[in-house]
């Protein structure tokens, strides 16, 4: 269909909330193809809707984008939730739409993951390492989170002040 | 065309200096940009690129400053910033490592480890050091962020500061840092 420019904030489609969808609506499957397009196009390897100023709750995950890394190959996720999370690890995180910055956030090694395909079956994903985070992202991303929410150390976490 | 300062200042630590600084820089027209601001025990330490406004130069900017910080005994240094340095670039992508030192404290550990940095072509791009542990064995630690124009000259690096190991008595490690975008 079309690649479309990946917004960049303080764009407000990045903070806002985002609708639920259902997968028989052709709408959805034309974002889902935008979403595609896109994401080909990139230099990543996720995307969430908002992300091309869709206000809905579609993500792509295609971690065998990047070279060594091979995860679940594309996945497309309507209204993904996660269900779990295991293993906190703090990671050096950057976004397509927060251009030139990276900060130490929290996010965890595994993650499982909800959500319909574009055919509308329920379908659960147990993703680890590299593509764990891309989901934690691209689910914050369809709640209106940046990873600009969620730095915990300004620097060297060895310098935290014990609490 | 916009012209640019760095401060630095420092002072005993107490809650509002940030506030009386901004406030301060504020009133004299001057926009904060950049800035890194640290305790280091009980001193305050910051260091902020300013965008001056009109009529300031960077070398009045002290003298304008000090009125507005002698209550809180923060010492003001500024200085020009050349044009092309305070530009906004994109950060280019280059290979960006992490060295961890830690070991018994004893003079001369940051000198020797940073001259094996330089002459690899690593540039240290970050840094922080505590002491920590007891007052009478103290532990210094070190961690810096070294970036590196070539990802193959990082062999060579660590092989060398393996080899400063047993010279300082110290412990180190040196990992490619990962940074993820999505
Ligand atoms: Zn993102």
């Amino acid at each position: 269909m079309a690649i479309r420019p990946i917004l960049q904030y303080p764009h407000q489609a990045l903070k806002s909330t985002n609708a639920a969808v259902v997968p028989s609506d052709p709408a959805v499957q034309a974002v889902v193809q935008d979403m595609l397009d896109t994401l080909a196009a990139s230099p990543g390897v996720a995307l969430a809707a908002p992300q091309i100023g869709q206000a809905v709750q579609v993500i792509v995950v295609d971690v065998s984008r990047k070279k060594g890394e091979r995860g679940h190959g594309l996945v497309v996720l309507l209204n993904p939730v996660i269900l779990s999370l295991e293993g906190k690890k703090s990671v050096r995180e950057g976004c397509l739409s927060v251009p030139d910055y990276t900060g130490n956030v929290l996010r965890y090694e595994e993650a499982l993951v909800e959500g319909l395909t574009p055919e509308g079956r329920v379908v659960t994903v147990s993703a680890s390492g590299f593509e764990a985070l891309a989901f934690q992202h691209e689910v914050d991303h369809l709640n209106g989170l940046l990873f600009l929410d969620r730095i915990e150390s300004l620097s060297t976490d060895l310098f935290r002040r014990k609490k | 065309m916009d012209h640019f300062a760095i401060i630095t200042a420092f002072g005993p630590d107490r809650p509002g200096i940030v506030a009386l600084m901004a406030d301060s820089l504020h009133q004299l027209g001057c926009n904060i940009e950049d800035t890194c601001m640290t305790r280091l025990r009980g001193e305050f330490t910051m260091m902020l690129m300013v965008r001056l406004p009109e009529g300031i130069v960077a070398e009045d900017l002290g003298r304008r400053l000090t009125p507005f910080t002698t209550p809180l005994d923060l010492a003001i240094l500024c200085r020009a910033m050349p044009d092309q340095a305070a530009s906004r670039q994109t950060p280019l992508e280059i290979p960006t490592f992490m060295l961890s030192v830690y070991g018994a404290d004893h003079p001369g550990i940051v000198a020797q480890v940073a001259r094996t940095v330089a002459q690899h072509q690593g540039n240290i791009t970050d840094m922080n050091t505590r002491v920590i542990g007891s007052g009478d064995r103290p532990i210094y630690v070190m961690v810096m962020e070294v970036q590196l124009q070539e990802a193959q000259q990082a062999d060579q690096l660590r092989q060398a500061l393996e080899q400063l190991k047993p010279l300082l008595g110290v412990d180190l490690t040196f990992r490619l840092l990962e940074s993820v975008t999505f």
